[in-house]
């Protein structure tokens, strides 16, 4: 199980590791110790929130300010969970902790792959999250540890996330087969980027979802085919 | 450098986050067989997936010497994972292209 988990988190590891490894180096700049880098990584575990962390610390905002900030930044994933509770048991400690873990990058996994036949489910979901989070913790500690000395180059290394995207993406359409949601998405996309740039991810989510739904409770067609 | 305010942030961003992860778990369970929250779960993913993509691409100047490149590495990364459908090495094709485009 642990390589065939491997094998499916490694396009994240991809993703986390460069990413992790910039976060480090930039939060280091601010003079805490290293090990503050791993705890961020452990404990907060949102890529966007941590570097917006970076900023907010440097200006030393307020408390509120911090609260609203990061839930508003990562309010995407009060979506994310929906496409998730019928493939999540009642798992206890574990399944509170696939919760905690539900970043984009595993939430597309998650609800893109069906976990291999013959395995336990709430095993595979853990490791799942597991490895994913140890990459962006190896990635945040790495950088702000050896933030002077790294060699190798992971410029354009970003571009794995929009990889894993494009291919999930693909298997979505394989799995769907049916242009509605797909057709909505770009319309909410570009409705959102002309008009709330700044939060496109939220506004765009949000809006495909009530096109959806509206959609549904109007249309005799929408009802009967999706 | 305040190590105690440091603290404090990370507490207060861990559980911020945390928030938005929760509450369709808690607001919905035992409700997963509603025929509209099967709609909503079936349709958001393809949705979501969408939008993640014309949001990692929205940043890159199509204009530039980048935008060709991304544009290139996407097409090649379609292209593997349309003829081989193997999601790790679609990914790594893709972005071990896009690297040494941009490392050149």
């Amino acid at each position: 199980m642990i390589r065939t988990v491997l094998k499916i988190t490694l396009p994240i590891c991809f993703g986390y590791l460069p990413l992790g490894v910039a976060f480090g180096m930039l939060f280091q700049e601010l003079g805490y110790p290293w090990y503050f880098a791993t705890l961020m990584g452990v404990f907060i575990y949102a890529g966007a929130a941590q570097f917006m962390a970076i900023g907010l610390l440097t200006a030393s905002a307020g408390f509120v300010e911090i609260a609203i900030a990061t839930f508003f930044l990562n309010s995407r994933h009060l979506f994310y969970g929906l496409a998730l509770l019928n493939s999540f048991g009642n798992w206890g400690f574990r399944k509170l902790y696939l919760i905690f873990g539900l970043t984009d990058e595993v939430y597309a996994l998650m609800s893109t792959i069906e976990v291999p036949e013959g395995y336990d489910k709430s095993k595979f979901y853990f490791l799942m999250t597991l490895f994913s989070q140890s990459y962006w913790v190896l990635g945040c500690t790495i950088g702000a540890w050896t933030a002077t000395q790294l060699t190798f180059n992971t410029q354009g290394m970003e571009f794995a996330a929009t990889a894993l995207f494009t291919v999930l993406l693909i298997e979505q359409w394989i799995k769907v087969r049916k242009p509605l949601p797909f057709v909505i998405a770009l319309i909410a996309s570009a409705i959102a980027l002309l008009l709330f740039a700044q939060h496109m991810l939220l506004f765009a989510i949000s809006l495909s979802l009530i096109m959806m739904m509206v959609l549904r409770s109007t249309n005799q067609k929408v009802r009967d085919e999706y | 450098m305040n190590i105690e305010y440091l603290v404090i942030v990370i507490v207060i961003m861990s559980l911020a986050t945390f928030a938005t992860r929760l509450p369709p778990f808690v607001l919905f369970s035992g409700r997963e067989k509603h025929p509209l929250l099967q709609f909503v779960a079936k349709y958001t993913p393809p949705m979501v997936m969408t939008i993640l993509v014309i949001y990692m691409l929205k940043g890159v100047d199509f204009l530039a010497m980048e935008g060709l490149y991304a544009f290139a590495a996407l097409a090649i990364t379609i292209a593997f994972h349309l003829w081989k459908r193997n999601a790790l090495l679609s990914i790594c094709v893709g972005t071990s292209f896009y690297m040494m485009a941009v490392q050149w």
